[in-house]
């Protein structure tokens, strides 16, 4: 870091900022926000990982973009200024997935919309990006997304596994497996299945944290 | 700070104004870019239900949907529109492809106004094969594919099928190889009348079944869904199929 | 008529907002804590959808999709603005979540009361917005067939979250292993009941 006066870019505070979410602090299974839709990309590994890129991407912009904002919005229309600084971004990343990967796009359709309204997103903005620096509420958002993208990835990695018996869409469980008898689970690719695969990861995760219990 | 009335709207006019901008670049940026993928899958699934279109090539090939174009335009020989009397539409080059854009509409209309796209395709070896597109619902949402048939307008010649959001695993299964495999070879009528094809329930239920397959194990509403899908779609090409076809 | 009856059904039970979907998955967790207060952001939820999907629907047929703005012109026949459906959506619910509170707040005082505090909730719930673009991309009909799909889909919802609030306010009850108490076993319980749902998916309409 070339200013020594400055805090350095990736000072110890900030690295908590990125790391905090993928531990204690994660968004989905500590602060319970944005559980909602995107719980049902989840059946496969490759649209969870795009989705959790994408909420990544938005989380940090719509961080950054509304921490410089910060001191000029005007605070009656504050919940919708955040609103269209959020769709926008996520429009843009709609956009860019239709053109660029494209068969993904048509897996993920209406939530990739539904990332605006995500609770981490407004979640965020409203707890740390209105009230902090560009940079820091840059690092917050990329740590929540990272860590929300965390549990997506874990959801998609078992529940392919386990239900399909491929990862990316290649076959993993050897053909010898379903000859002796093995079958794939179809449950764990239906809807239910996720919830359940949820509260499992929180109850893993709290048995680890006791302090976390309620 | 000061945050009077005229500051607020201002603000939002801004603000509205920049967003727009944005955005509209970006769609402008994009949008061909878009609509080519769009095209070039209507054009690999067409390919597909022939069994002209590798997807492996196709992702090798430096540019997808160049490489796709250049298939289609290789051996795709005809496209046209027919009426509900089975007549072909004269001059209807074009509007047969834009039409695959509006099928669920197309197929919603009174017979006697439906105008439904053809596609003749004439691979290596000169065999010849009429493709048809068909439109339903899964379980989930909006299901369709491409049949294409032998010259005698009765023998399947291949099938494909794509989905919105069907079950992963399940009902989204229609979209692989080993289900639409099985209508290779299969038969639209019996004798004179027209019966479609039947999604039959468990494995081998089928076999030895000129007009049946197998349907995808747990996937039971999305199977039916294909089946009633064969059976509305190609049955509004039936005069069609009557008219141009040798047994009948 | 026979159509948007199955729309209507189906809406409620087979395609759930919140078990097929998990639309609304944040307030529904943080709400289903007892039973009376599941019961005002239910019936909340069912009228915001009810007002908003028809409007975006409207919206969606004569200004945001190809071709919709054709009553304008033949030169405006080929313009497709449905990249703006999405802030225009969101745009549309959070103004008329604003306006009902409003409204609600003049004219239905002691109503007001039991649902005032869910209002701004709302605006953020994923099924308000889901649903209007579920509406998009299966393409009803007509406004009677996207108002029978609001009104089904808010009904399930509200079904959902007072179902799951009763059934919390028993486990409190419960042994349930500390890790597990809370959040944890909500989420298992929806999935169980989502599974349960999954019942009605044979019904034929």
């Amino acid at each position: 870091m070339s200013n020594k006066d400055k805090e350095p870019l990736f000072s110890a505070k900030n690295m908590k900022l990125l790391t905090g979410p993928l531990g204690s602090g994660n968004p989905v299974t500590v602060q319970i926000l944005g559980i909602c839709s995107a719980l049902a990309v989840t059946a496969k590994l490759q649209p969870a990982l795009v989705m959790a890129l994408s909420v990544t991407v938005v989380t940090a912009f719509s961080n950054l973009i509304l921490s410089l904002m910060r001191n000029t919005i005007p605070s009656r229309i504050r919940i919708i200024v955040q609103l269209v600084v959020v769709a926008a971004l996520v429009i843009l990343v709609d956009q860019v997935l239709k053109a660029f990967v494209y068969d993904v796009s048509k897996q993920l359709s209406v939530f990739v919309g539904l990332i605006i309204t995500n609770c981490i997103v407004m979640g965020r903005i409203e707890a740390f990006a209105l009230g902090n620096k560009p940079w820091p509420a840059f690092l917050d958002g990329v740590g929540n997304g990272l860590g929300y993208g965390m549990i997506l990835v874990i959801l998609g990695f078992f529940r392919e596994l386990l239900g399909a018996g491929t990862l990316w869409g290649y076959r993993v469980i050897p053909e010898s497996f379903y000859a002796h008898g093995y079958s794939n689970n179809g449950l764990m690719l239906l809807p239910p299945m996720a919830l359940i695969c949820v509260g499992v990861i929180i109850w893993i995760h709290r048995s680890r944290n006791k302090n976390l219990c309620e | 700070m000061k945050q009077t009335n005229t500051y607020i709207i201002v603000y939002s006019i801004v603000l509205v104004v920049v967003v727009a901008v944005v955005l509209s670049l970006v769609t402008l940026w994009l949008t061909p870019r878009q609509q080519s993928n769009v095209q070039a899958e209507k054009m690999s699934d067409i390919l597909g239900s022939v069994g002209l279109y590798d997807a492996q090539k196709a992702s090798e090939a430096d540019d997808k949907n160049e490489y796709i174009k250049e298939l289609y335009a290789k051996y795709i020989i005809e496209s046209f529109l027919v009426d509900s009397k089975g007549n072909k539409i004269a001059g209807s080059e074009k509007e047969a492809f834009m039409a695959l854009g509006n099928l669920k509409a197309e197929f919603a209309k009174p017979e006697s106004e439906r105008r439904l796209p053809v596609f003749v395709s004439k691979n290596g070896a000169g065999q010849v094969n009429y493709i048809f597109p068909v439109y339903g619902a899964g379980l989930w949402g909006p299901i369709w594919g491409y049949i294409s048939l032998a010259t005698n307008l009765d023998t399947v010649d291949g099938a494909v099928f794509d989905h919105k959001g069907e079950t992963p695993g399940l009902g989204a299964e229609i979209a692989n190889p080993p289900f639409q495999k099985q209508f290779i070879g299969k038969s639209l009528f019996d004798g004179a009348s027209f019966v479609g094809i039947s999604v039959t329930k468990g494995v081998g239920s089928s076999s030895g079944n000129p007009h049946a397959v197998d349907a995808v194990s747990g996937g039971t509403i999305t199977s039916r869904g294909v089946q009633s899908m064969i059976k509305d779609c190609l049955g509004d090409y039936e005069p069609f199929l009557v008219k141009y076809g040798v047994k009948h | 008529m026979e159509n948007i009856l199955s729309i209507f059904v189906k809406s409620i039970f087979i395609d759930n907002m919140v078990f097929a979907f998990f639309f609304g998955m944040c307030s529904y967790i943080a709400v289903s804590k007892s039973v009376k207060t599941a019961m005002g952001l239910g019936l909340a939820v069912t009228f915001v959808m009810v007002v908003t999907v028809p409007v975006n629907y409207i919206l969606n047929k004569y200004v945001l999709s190809t071709g919709a703005l054709s009553w304008l012109g033949e030169r405006y026949a080929t313009i497709d603005l449905s990249f703006l459906s999405l802030i225009v959506f969101i745009a549309v619910v959070a103004s008329i979540v604003q306006i009902v509170e409003m409204v609600v707040e003049k004219f239905a005082p002691a109503l007001y009361s039991q649902l005032g505090i869910f209002l701004p909730l709302i605006a953020v719930n994923c099924a308000i917005l889901g649903g209007s673009l579920f509406m998009q991309e299966r393409d009803y009909l007509n406004v009677g067939e996207a108002s029978a799909f609001a009104l089904g889909s808010g009904i399930g919802w509200w079904l959902a979250i007072v179902a799951m609030a009763a059934i919390r306010e028993k486990i409190t009850y419960s042994h349930v292993p500390a890790p597990l108490r809370g959040v944890g076993i909500t989420f298992i319980l929806t999935g169980l009941m989502g599974l349960a749902f999954m019942s009605f998916m044979g019904i034929q309409l």
